[in-house]
């Protein structure tokens, strides 16, 4: 019980701060919405095509949105040694990462809420009841992005160029998460089910689990250095 | 503080006489004593090079996890240096495998790249051995650098099973029927002579892996050592 | 290009850059061993100024 609240109470914390600057929330709905006008004009969208290239275009939206709010991470421990100062409190590290990780999901979360009938209307997709689907996908897919995103923002903590070094890192692990969720979109959207791409789900929860596990237990090891 | 003895150079000595020997049987096995492919002819002898070399390349990248589960562990300095020797010197042997599936590529199907399974996994390889390096060399404290590389290994190599399956999915699964299947090399009669040269190579490419592996774990070694007394000094 | 020619380019590439990573590698060692051997006489010769 210990334990939930531990990762309770730093998720109230992180979101309080946010709710009352909202830096980052604010920084991702714009970009996000500025990626999908870019992607239109750079892509020549026609209807036969949209449904193909939907997926993708979405998930690259949310993937650079989302490497925006990790990057931002951590920034609130960053000054005042306040990182730290939460070492030495007897928190559990397991606690701290999913602490982090809810945060980060819960922001990104928001944003989807917001981008995803956004992009349902500028594209013209087809019909609404495929929305829903896709967002549990979605939220699947945040779940593996989020995870592996919390872990490796406090591994670069400490490193030069850190803006560039996280999306450099991340990427490549985030592949099998990529894969998987726009097959499993592209299959919604073609046929309203997921049909052939169930595999692509179980690697996506297989992915989930992994990382989420691999990550409360190694997440002391990580921040303390 | 140790001191570095300097035997173990006899050691290393042997080890790169002996990969030097296997490497030039392998050579003659394979570009003279092997016949050509039915199928593919002269050019599948790349093959003697790009298979044992993929396969020191995922060697490479085990040690990598295997010294960053080590470090994390027991936090030796040593295992951190094997497991950076490691991603150099995967790092020269992923790219050495990509220029040897290029080339065969180019040769076979007239193109230097496809986005093939085999190529696609190697080039995601050598991103996550690269970014491995690049994180290490660009944190602050040298700890700090040691641990957060071993945890980066520790994800990397946990998830490469993961982007195995999703890349070979994503190639096969939704491929539209055609007559060109890159990843299958008909290789229906295999001469016995073309089995001893792979096998020669797989050990030439072992023993010269760990070989450089050695020199490299001695060059990590010995940086550790000046770094100690240059703060030692300047006590 | 040939058959064969690929087949050299491919070999030629590889041994030679196994070849050029192998001989940095032991300049790499030589510097580090003089640099080494030079701190060691000079630690050597600060504790016998000591005594």
């Amino acid at each position: 019980m210990d334990f939930l609240n531990q990762i309770s109470l730093l998720l109230k914390k992180d979101l309080l701060l946010e709710l009352r600057r909202r830096e980052s929330l604010l920084l991702m709905f714009f970009f996000g919405t500025l990626l999908l006008f870019v992607f239109h004009f750079s892509f020549d969208l026609v209807p036969e095509r949209v449904a193909e290239m939907a997926p993708g275009l979405l998930w690259l939206a949310f993937l650079f949105t989302g490497t925006l709010g990790l990057a931002q991470l951590f920034e609130g421990e960053r000054g005042n040694h306040c990182l730290d100062a939460l070492l030495l409190s007897p928190m559990d590290r397991g606690a701290l990462f999913l602490a982090k990780t809810g945060f980060n999901f819960i922001l990104m979360v928001l944003v989807e809420i917001v981008v995803i009938p956004l992009f349902w209307i500028l594209f013209n997709l087809s019909s609404w009841d495929v929305v829903p689907y896709l967002f549990v996908i979605t939220l699947l897919g945040t779940i593996g992005f989020c995870v592996l995103g919390t872990l490796l923002s406090a591994v670069t903590l400490k490193a030069r160029a850190r803006e560039l070094l996280l999306p450099l890192v991340l990427f490549p692990l985030m592949i099998p998460v990529i894969l998987a969720t726009i097959r499993c979109m592209e299959a919604i959207l073609r046929a309203g089910e997921l049909g052939d791409a169930v595999p692509w789900l179980r690697l996506l929860v297989g992915f989930d689990v992994i990382f989420l596990t691999t990550g409360v237990l190694i997440f002391d090891r990580v921040i303390e250095g | 503080m140790g001191e570095i003895s300097n035997r173990p150079n006899k050691r290393k000595g042997y080890l790169g006489a002996a990969a030097l020997i296997i490497v030039l049987a392998g050579l003659y096995w394979g570009l003279l004593r092997a016949p050509p492919d039915a199928y593919q002819g002269e050019v599948q002898r790349i093959m003697y090079l790009h298979i044992p070399s993929i396969l020191t390349a995922y060697l490479s990248f085990f040690l990598v996890f295997v010294g960053s589960c080590l470090y994390l562990w027991k936090r030796e300095k040593r295992d951190d240096i094997l497991a950076y020797s490691a991603a150099e010197i995967g790092v020269l042997f992923t790219a050495l495998t990509i220029i040897e599936g290029s080339i065969w590529g180019r040769s076979t199907w007239g193109v230097w790249w496809t986005w093939d399974a085999r190529l696609t996994l190697t080039a995601i390889l050598l991103l996550i051995f690269a970014g491995y390096l690049m994180l290490r060399s660009l944190t602050e404290e040298d700890n700090r650098g040691a641990s957060s590389a071993a945890v980066l290994g520790i994800i990397g190599f946990l998830d490469i099973p993961l982007i195995h399956m999703s890349v070979y999915w994503w190639r096969t699964l939704h491929q539209p029927p055609s007559i060109l299947r890159p990843d299958k090399a008909p290789w229906d009669n295999v001469h016995p002579a073309m089995l001893t040269a792979l096998a020669i190579n797989f050990v030439a490419f072992v023993l010269l892996y760990f070989y450089l592996l050695s020199l490299r774990f001695r060059l990590g070694e010995l940086r550790e050592e000046i770094k100690a007394r240059w703060l030692n000094g300047e006590n | 290009m040939g058959a064969w020619e690929f087949v050299f380019l491919a070999y030629g590439i590889v041994w030679c850059a196994i070849l050029i990573y192998w001989l940095t590698l032991k300049r790499r060692l030589r510097r580090a061993e003089v640099e080494l051997a030079q701190l060691r006489t000079s630690e050597e010769s600060q504790s016998n100024a000591q005594t």
